[in-house]
């Protein structure tokens, strides 16, 4: 196989590289070897990857062939390679969380969502880059080196996914988990220009995944479409008994739902706080993704999102004061192990009073139920830009580097995204758009709690009419 | 003259948990607690007595999608 065959095979998605597996038309052992000889091509670029474990990856894969030439295809995923954000466990394996502090930590268990995806038949190639502890919406890490765009290497990928984010866009895996608690599935999917679904909390298990907020942690995937998603989602989704907080809700038919029909659909664009500051260039990105939205049929409406205020100031506060508590032993033995922004964001959360994260906690459900009455009384699901900002640059957000402003633009990266994760809806980000930088742009659509299927419906939708998930980054052959 | 709140949070952080402020960024992020409080104080009034944490779960399933 000649070296542009070996690259179109992986930019395949991920469910075009499911069937052309299941036909036999290609094997597990060569997607693998493509994508493993793909990191030693682009990775030196973009540090996507902290570790891979080729030989086993192939062993695997082996095995994985041998068992579709019986017949006997153990899932939806069989065959594909796939590497994920280093924060989920598997027994007796490398999971560094990006941080120095677990660089040589081997968990005894192995996380929920792992079991399944292997399960369903993917390979894991290894453990991507990430924030350290999952605690930076940039990509930033100062241990492992920073994770850089494919789209341009001096840009950040977004964080705190942002391996996942950068081998999907640069087309070295099919699908990578990742994790997010205010954004960071969405914001590397948005800044690497992939989709990213964070699911309804407590939808998707969080057994054995490195815990950063009990309260609103997310596991999800990043994939080049919303039908891979869908697919993606569909395997890891569901209770787990060991994960008590996971929702019995039934998982529906994710990709059955993606008929591309939104005729008559209500999809609110909101009146406030979403757009406030924002960007020329991501505002007519935004626009023109209504439009097309519009043009299939859906009906835009305007919604103001009540509580907003509130929704800020409480989500700003619950996973601060959480991980400040799970990481207070670390801080007071080894606080010089941290990145000087990861040290600088836990500190603070020992002055916040406790009065104030109760208070945060308890009006949760209230705060839900108003803004559910009333924006789901007017429209089905609702969108907003990811990011309010172009992506910015690694080094203007480089806090440990001293970047005069840096604090602040570090902070409003994920002022889009994070009061989403306060009131536990589902969210989609989705490839909008490229701005004067050639940084793609994204849009975020939301719905109610368990509409999972109706934001990937949507999604889908707006991905047939358009071709921004499909575009490779300037130095992806 | 008021307490800047990096001092407030120093104390606190070390009578509380024995952790000392571990550089100047946690100085400049422990004084941008202000607007956190500002937020807090704008929005006293607003809790109910009966709210508790646990109607989040009950408000997802409450305000949940309905099954086609």
């Amino acid at each position: 196989m000649n070296a542009a065959a070996k690259s179109s095979l992986l930019h395949l998605s991920l469910t075009d590289a499911a069937d052309a597996l299941k036909d036999g038309s290609v094997t597990a052992v060569e997607l693998t070897t493509v994508a493993l000889e793909a990191f030693t091509r682009v990775d030196k670029a973009i540090n996507s990857a902290i570790w891979l474990e080729g030989a086993a990856a192939l062993e695997a894969a082996e095995a994985l062939d041998k068992k579709r030439k019986s017949g006997a295809m153990l899932g939806p995923l069989h065959g594909l390679p796939l590497a994920h954000k280093d924060m989920y466990y598997k027994a007796g394996k490398l999971s560094t969380c990006g941080s120095a502090i677990r660089k040589d930590f081997r968990p005894g268990y192995t996380a929920t969502v792992m079991e399944r995806l292997e399960d369903a038949g993917s390979v894991t190639l290894g453990g991507l880059n990430m924030a350290e502890f999952a605690q930076n919406p940039t990509g930033h890490n100062q241990h492992y080196g920073h994770c850089r765009n494919p789209w341009h290497t001096d840009y950040c990928t977004g964080g705190s996914s942002s391996g996942s984010g950068a081998a999907v866009a640069a087309r070295l895996v099919y699908g990578a988990l990742g994790s997010d608690t205010g954004g960071s599935i969405r914001l590397p999917a948005a800044i690497c220009g992939v989709t990213g679904i964070k699911a309804t909390q407590t939808r998707v298990s969080r057994h054995g995944v490195m815990p950063l907020s009990f309260s609103a942690d997310n596991v999800g995937p990043l994939t080049q479409t919303a039908r891979d998603a869908a697919r993606f989602l569909g395997v890891i989704a569901g209770h787990d008994p060991k994960d008590p907080t996971s929702s019995a809700e039934p998982v529906p038919d994710y990709e059955a739902a993606l008929t591309g029909d939104i005729r008559g659909m209500r999809i609110g664009v909101p009146t406030n706080y979403f757009f406030d500051g924002i960007d020329p260039e991501v505002q007519a990105a935004f626009d023109a993704a209504v439009a097309v939205l519009e043009a299939r049929g859906a009906v835009i409406v305007p919604v103001t999102i009540p509580h907003m205020d509130a929704v800020a100031t409480y989500g700003g506060i619950v996973s601060r004061v959480e991980g400040g508590t799970i990481h207070a032993q670390w801080m007071r033995e080894r606080p010089q192990d941290y990145a000087v922004h990861l040290s600088g964001r836990l500190y603070p959360s020992q002055g916040i009073p406790g009065t104030y994260y109760l208070e945060a906690l308890a009006r949760r459900g209230a705060i839900l139920k108003a803004v559910a009455a009333a924006v789901f009384g007017v429209c089905d699901a609702f969108i907003t830009p990811t990011l309010r900002m172009k992506v910015p640059t690694l080094l203007a957000t480089d806090i440990d580097a001293g970047t005069p402003g840096a604090i602040e633009t570090f902070q409003d990266v994920s002022i889009n995204t994070r009061p989403i994760n306060y009131l536990g809806l589902p969210s989609v980000s989705v490839p909008c758009g490229l701005d004067s930088n050639g940084l793609p742009i994204g849009f975020q659509i939301q719905g109610r709690p368990f509409a999972e299927a109706r934001v990937l419906k949507i999604a889908d939708a707006y991905q047939r009419d358009t071709d921004w998930h499909r575009r490779l980054p300037p130095n992806v052959s | 003259m008021q307490t800047p709140l990096r001092e407030i949070v120093a104390v606190q952080a070390r009578t509380w948990s024995g952790i000392e402020q571990p550089n100047e960024a946690a100085g400049i992020m422990a004084d941008a607690l202000a607007a956190t409080i500002a937020g807090f104080e704008a929005l006293r009034g607003q809790l109910a007595f009966e709210d508790e944490p646990s109607s989040f779960e009950a408000a997802l399933q409450e305000t949940k999608e309905p099954q086609p």
